[in-house]
């Protein structure tokens, strides 16, 4: 399930969302990213996510159609929030369940990666110095390409 | 043109239909109740206090179309021969957009029967929600279609397309949109267009969203020609070389020699920074 909103979420909701009514899961494996105080400069006190209505989302499921194809997943949910955050606000979650944890850990980390580097979304930054757009950064283009 | 419920001399009155042929008339119209993302949940998983809203609401809908005649002074009593009313709850935006369709055999149109569906079936959803929320907000109630009839048929959505472009969801989710125009002249409907987007830092450094192209104006029919005719339209376009531009044609990753036809829609932007 891939969805782009603008409201928060609740782990605990997603997942038992996920796993009701399965007994073929053996593991579930979930990252929650959040908005931090600092960033490229210190003092951020919001941000604001933009994406490409449409794009974003088939970008989304080719993403974990890939994933899909490489490891065995009996389940995955995305959840990409846009508009306005605040420091500490939850921005993404990527849910993997699987049968045995090594699939879950490696997918999990694996959808993240190619989200960063794939889906189309932009953040600004709002800081005591001012608004600016969030560059990309090279840290994340070396992960994703560990995958290669 | 002139106002039929209008006489010589200004008066209102009640048009005479009785020398009109009769003929099969379809009218829908929509509106969208805006509430919390809550009373949405609530509403959905049916845990309101006063019951199930969509049925009540639904009802309610059907009934008012019957009635409109008691309540718009001129319009006719009709004998309608259908009236549905969906919901299409949308979580994401935190509303629910109503849809009523009406129809008959008969003589005049019943876009004014669909219009009062869907007053009537918001104006009960906020009745059956209001418990829990009292700042929903109703709106964008309007005529969707009408077939039949002398008057011809009409479709909201074949306005022409410089209307209908400022409605078009905003790309940005959020705040940030100072200083955003559009360039030069949208194509009209008749005349093979491109569609172009800017998105995020590129747009506010440009200062463009969108524009159209003409795509007779491209001396090669790809990503390349489309980026020479934008930075002959204006100069600030030459931005869309500095740094790590990306482009997308109908929403999938292209490049300079990535083809364009009519209809497409090509974005800008700079790497992605999501996550």
């Amino acid at each position: 399930m891939i969805r782009v909103q603008q409201a928060p979420f609740d782990v605990g909701t997603e997942q038992r969302r996920l796993l009701a009514g399965r007994s073929d899961i053996g593991a579930v494996v979930s990252f929650t990213g959040l908005v931090r105080d600092f960033n490229e400069t210190p003092d951020v006190t919001a941000l604001t996510l933009e994406h490409y209505p449409g794009m974003t989302e088939s970008a989304l499921e080719q993403i974990v159609m890939d994933a899909e194809t490489r490891w065995s997943l009996e389940g995955v949910c995305v959840i990409h929030r846009v508009g306005r955050l605040a420091p500490s606000d939850p921005i993404v979650l990527v849910m993997v369940a699987s049968a045995h944890r090594r699939a879950a850990f490696e997918a999990c980390d694996y959808i993240m990666d190619y989200l960063k580097t794939r889906a189309p979304f932009w953040k600004k930054e709002h800081a005591a110095a001012g608004d600016y757009w969030v560059s990309e950064r090279e840290s994340d283009l070396i992960d994703a390409r560990r995958w290669k | 043109m002139s106002l039929t419920h209008l006489n010589a001399r200004g008066e209102a009155h009640m048009v005479d239909v009785a020398d009109k042929p009769e003929s099969r008339r379809e009218a829908s119209a929509s509106g969208r109740i805006r509430m919390q993302p809550q009373t949405l949940a609530l509403l959905l998983e049916g845990g309101l206090p006063k019951g199930d809203v969509l049925a009540t609401a639904r009802i309610a809908g059907i009934q008012a179309a019957k009635r409109t005649h008691e309540l718009i002074p001129l319009c006719h009593a009709l004998a309608l021969s259908k009236v549905s009313i969906d919901f299409h709850p949308d979580v994401e935006a935190s509303c629910v957009d109503i849809v009523a369709t009406c129809r008959l055999n008969g003589r005049t149109g019943v876009e004014m029967e669909a219009l009062t569906a869907v007053s009537v079936a918001c104006l009960t959803l906020y009745d059956m929600c209001k418990a829990v929320d009292k700042g929903m907000e109703i709106g964008d109630i309007h005529v969707d279609t009408k077939t039949g009839g002398k008057s011809g048929d009409y479709s909201r959505a074949s306005l022409d397309l410089a209307d209908e472009a400022p409605m078009v969801a905003p790309i940005v989710t959020g705040t940030g949109q100072d200083g955003e125009v559009s360039l030069g002249n949208r194509c009209d409907i008749h005349s093979a267009c491109i569609r172009v987007k800017c998105l995020a830092e590129l747009r506010e450094r440009l200062g463009v969203g969108e524009v159209s192209v003409p795509l007779d104006s491209l001396i090669s029919a790809d990503v390349a020609g489309l980026k020479a005719a934008l930075k002959t339209l204006d100069p600030r376009f030459s931005r869309l070389d500095e740094g790590r531009i990306l482009c997308a044609v109908n929403q999938v990753m292209a490049a300079d020699s990535t083809p364009i036809t009519d209809e497409d829609e090509v974005a800008f932007f700079p790497p992605v920074t999501g996550g």
